[in-house]
């Protein structure tokens, strides 16, 4: 609960008209795209950021938690006060400020929607490659604190390679600027990347620089249908291990592809167990020559079926159906819990054997999706949460997931963040000596524990 | 409350947000709750008891366009729409109507239409049609019904539409007719407002003037009617909008089209395109107009961004329409085309309406509008005794 004094102190920073605390207000800012919901003391929507450094100070000095949120698409439980507190919104501060190609950067406000930014940056013939499925909607400002990556990750990587510089707040209400226009830095620690991945929990992005790539000219796009599952994902392997390297490389096993037929009537050849959809990228002549390689690398290992898109709305219907997996899956079952356990490429075909062995073992409905290419699985589990037997048959099964995945040599979350959905495997993937680091970072810049409380740490 | 069908869509709905990314309102006013997901949020919390709703509840809710691009975006198969509309309804209920929708729908069972005049003046419009036109239209047996609606009737703006309709509906060989003072208001602003009892009186005296008039066949001019006949009317007659019958004319060989010049887009009226996946007739109709230069809008058919027109806005919050109907002008510059053709006469009114108030140059027209031209045209070059261009290759009638 806010005293009547700091809610009068708030109203005053950001105006009544950006001092929301209706009720419809307070409960729709009560979830994220995770499963808790908590009720805030009330959402406020500043429009600089000499206002957020005055909501900081004030959450300083009378210790009451702040909740930075996007577009609240995130699915860790990253947006939501599970202590109470305020949500702070970014709806206002929106603006592409600056796209310069002659720095190959942008410079952003966090409010600004990814897709968004990639429309404008595309009209100069660039491109911001991390595109997760929230893109049509997830602001550049989530992205940064959540890392987001996306099947372009594979050749690209995620936000963290396309962080060049940040404006934030800290929680004193001082404003830091680290980095900047250049690529490279030597100065200091890089507190730049330091802050991307922090989940919201170290400070408040007021502006962002992100660095662009050069729109590839070409694009092909193939699907490649397996009787196998374990076919699929040794071709995986070995398509990167041979040092080809797609754009994407997307793997949906049966599990998927039948939720996707039952819900978009789309169509798969029979015996398919498992399917890979695969985009190359690059000047017209090589995008061809790396289409056919890619095909014949299939073709060895036991496809049974290639489709290649030779046209953009070819393209866009194979796309379609992978875009459509997770909804389609998600409606299958009251609710749907996604992981995001992420492995070594060549550890691919021993995870997804993992998965499925341990649906079988804990009889769970799970569906594996995944960004095949970077090792980043994506087990869609299909189920109801007032089921309170799976449930526990559900954190058994997770338990064993991620020792599995650690002991390959994996992380307990590749692109999804940690918030409130992994935080208990974190002690999993970090020794008490990390853990003690990252606490130690989390107080010099946050001594009250105002941001954000309650994730990850 | 809601009825159980429509709870169970909750369960469907996982928050992921990307209703949010198609919905004009959302763009507009910022705040989650005017995005569908806060919606469907509201909706869930209010059925589970959660909720209580308030007037500015109403509000929030009046703020949708009932454009249905959310519906259309939902990967979850979660119908968004019928949430809202369960919404209004449930809401109508418990708080009763804002003003001035209140008005609006009392002026349907007080008068009939949504103005608040004698019903007579539905008639007004055609007190200019040549008088050889007002009496094929007017008398008592007919095949087809044209029934013109409150928009078309009342508006100078879009009554040319009416007059349109007659032109061509003379050309084909039905009798038709319209109900002039007789026809009622379809109900829809009542339907979408949330209170449908207002339409069991309506309906029920349309369907028996069609029936009197041994009319098989109804067709409209706006999609908004003819959505509601569909929905509500429960009734076998044939339900036609006036681009379908015009197409299917065009096919006959029955109007006969000469040449227009002009690059044109189309606009897809929310409830003829999305919510009646008519989206063919209207290009073909375009597209068999000799001399015109056609370019899809990006955003077209099922990705159609509603005008603001739709979801009763315009009365609830006229600013909103009007914002909207600006970033439909902005996709329409970015088109190239210098002519914007819809087939809805409350798309026309609220993009030309925007249009004359930013000082936009864009040419505002009706399908029929165009239909006519391209008819004129042949009827001239016919007239000079030159060989028709006509798309048919007959002469016209």
């Amino acid at each position: 609960m806010l005293s009547q004094n700091v809610a009068d102190r708030l109203r005053a920073i950001v105006g009544d008209k950006w001092f929301l605390d209706s009720s419809e207000d307070l409960a729709t800012y009560s979830y994220d795209a995770f499963l808790p919901e908590f009720i805030p003391d009330a959402v406020l929507v500043p429009s600089s950021k000499e206002e957020i450094a005055l909501i900081l100070k004030l959450a300083d000095e009378y210790r009451f938690p702040v909740i930075p949120r996007g577009a609240g698409t995130n699915i860790s439980g990253n947006s939501v006060a599970r202590k109470g507190g305020v949500i702070l919104a970014f709806h206002r501060m929106n603006k592409i400020i600056a796209i310069e190609p002659e720095n190959m950067c942008a410079v952003v406000q966090p409010g600004v929607v990814n897709a968004d930014l990639q429309k404008k940056a595309a009209a100069c013939g660039l491109m911001y490659p991390p595109d997760p499925g929230s893109m049509s909607v997830s602001t550049i400002g989530g992205n940064v604190a959540l890392n987001a990556g996306g099947p372009r990750g594979v050749k690209y990587g995620a936000a963290k390679d396309y962080l060049l510089g940040i404006e934030a707040v800290v929680p004193s209400g001082e404003i830091i600027r680290v980095g900047g226009k250049v690529f490279k830095s030597a100065s200091g620690y890089d507190l730049t990347r330091l802050l991307c991945g922090s989940e919201g929990t170290l400070c408040i992005f007021t502006e962002i620089i992100v660095k662009l790539v050069p729109l590839p000219a070409a694009r092909a796009t193939l699907q490649a249908a397996f009787a196998d599952v374990e076919d699929a994902a040794r071709t995986v392997s070995a398509i990167i291990g041979a040092g080809i390297v797609p754009t994407t490389l997307e793997l949906m096993d049966r599990v998927v592809l039948d939720a996707i037929s039952d819900y978009a009537g789309a169509r798969f050849r029979s015996g398919t167990q498992a399917m890979l959809l695969i985009e190359v990228d690059g000047e017209e002549g090589s995008v061809g020559e790396l289409g056919a390689k890619i095909e014949k690398f299939c073709m060895e290992r036991g496809a049974v079926e290639i489709e290649r898109a030779t046209a953009p709305e070819e393209a866009e219907k194979l796309w379609a159906a992978r875009r459509s997996a997770f909804g389609a899956v998600a409606s299958i079952r009251p609710n749907c819990i996604v992981e995001d356990a992420t492995v070594p490429v060549s550890m691919v075909p021993a995870m997804i054997k993992k998965i499925v062995s341990l649906a079988e073992t804990y009889r769970l409905k799970i569906g594996v999706l995944a960004h095949a290419g970077d090792g980043n699985m994506h087990p869609l589990i299909m189920t109801d949460l007032r089921d309170r037997d799976e449930m526990t048959r559900i954190e058994a099964a997770l338990n064993e997931m991620y020792e599995a995945a650690l002991g390959m040599g994996g992380t307990i979350s590749g692109e999804h963040g940690v918030g409130i959905a992994k935080d208990r495997f974190m002690t999993m993937e970090f020794s008490e000596t990390t853990l003690g680091l990252m606490r130690g970072i989390k107080r010099v810049f946050d001594p009250n524990n105002i941001l954000n409380p309650g994730s990850f740490l | 409350m809601p009825d159980p069908n429509i709870a169970e869509q909750f369960d469907q709905c996982i928050k992921c947000g990307l209703c949010m990314a198609t919905c004009p309102v959302y763009k507009e006013l910022l705040l989650e709750k005017y995005s569908p997901r806060g919606k469907v949020q509201l909706a869930r919390y209010y059925t589970a008891g959660s909720f209580q709703l308030t007037d500015h509840t109403r509000d929030v809710f009046a703020c949708c366009l009932l454009c249905g691009a959310c519906s259309a975006t939902c990967p979850s198969g979660v119908d968004l729409r019928e949430i809202f509309l369960a919404m209004r309804e449930s809401i109508a209920s418990e708080r009763g109507l804002a003003q001035p929708m209140k008005t609006v729908v009392d002026s349907l069972a007080a008068y009939r239409n949504i103005v608040g005049e004698d019903n007579l003046e539905r008639a007004e419009w055609l007190e200019d049609l040549p008088g050889s036109q007002v009496s094929s239209c007017t008398g008592d047996r007919a095949d087809i019904v044209y029934f013109v609606g409150c928009v078309a009737s009342f508006f100078p703006m879009v009554q040319g539409i009416a007059r349109n309709m007659v032109k061509i509906l003379k050309s084909s060989s039905s009798r038709f007719a319209v109900l002039a003072g007789e026809e009622w208001c379809c109900g829809y602003p009542a339907a979408a407002a949330g209170a449908p009892d207002h339409l069991a009186e309506l309906k029920a005296h349309n369907i028996a003037r069609v029936r009197e008039l041994g009319a098989s066949t109804v067709v409209f001019s706006c999609p908004s009617c003819l959505k509601t006949w569909k929905e509500h009317y429960h009734t076998d007659l044939e339900l036609l909008h006036s681009t379908q019958l015009i197409a299917r004319l065009i096919e006959q060989g029955t109007l006969s089209l000469g040449h227009v010049e002009g690059t044109l887009t189309y606009h897809d009226p929310c409830d003829l395109g999305r919510q009646g996946g008519e989206y063919a007739a209207p290009r073909k109709i375009i597209n068999s107009i000799p001399g015109v230069s056609f370019v899809e809008l990006n955003g077209t058919a099922s990705q159609s961004i509603c005008c603001g027109g739709g979801g009763n806005v315009e009365t609830a919050d006229p600013m909103l329409s009007r914002l909207i109907a600006e970033k439909k002008l902005a996709q329409i510059k970015d088109s190239g085309a210098d002519v914007l053709v819809t087939s809805c006469q409350q798309c026309v009114r609220t993009i030309k309406g925007a249009a004359r108030r930013t000082g936009d140059p864009v040419h505002v027209m009706d399908i029929t509008d165009i239909v006519v031209k391209a008819v004129d045209a042949s009827e001239r070059k016919i007239k000079q005794g030159g060989p028709s261009t006509a798309a048919s290759g007959r002469p016209a009638r």
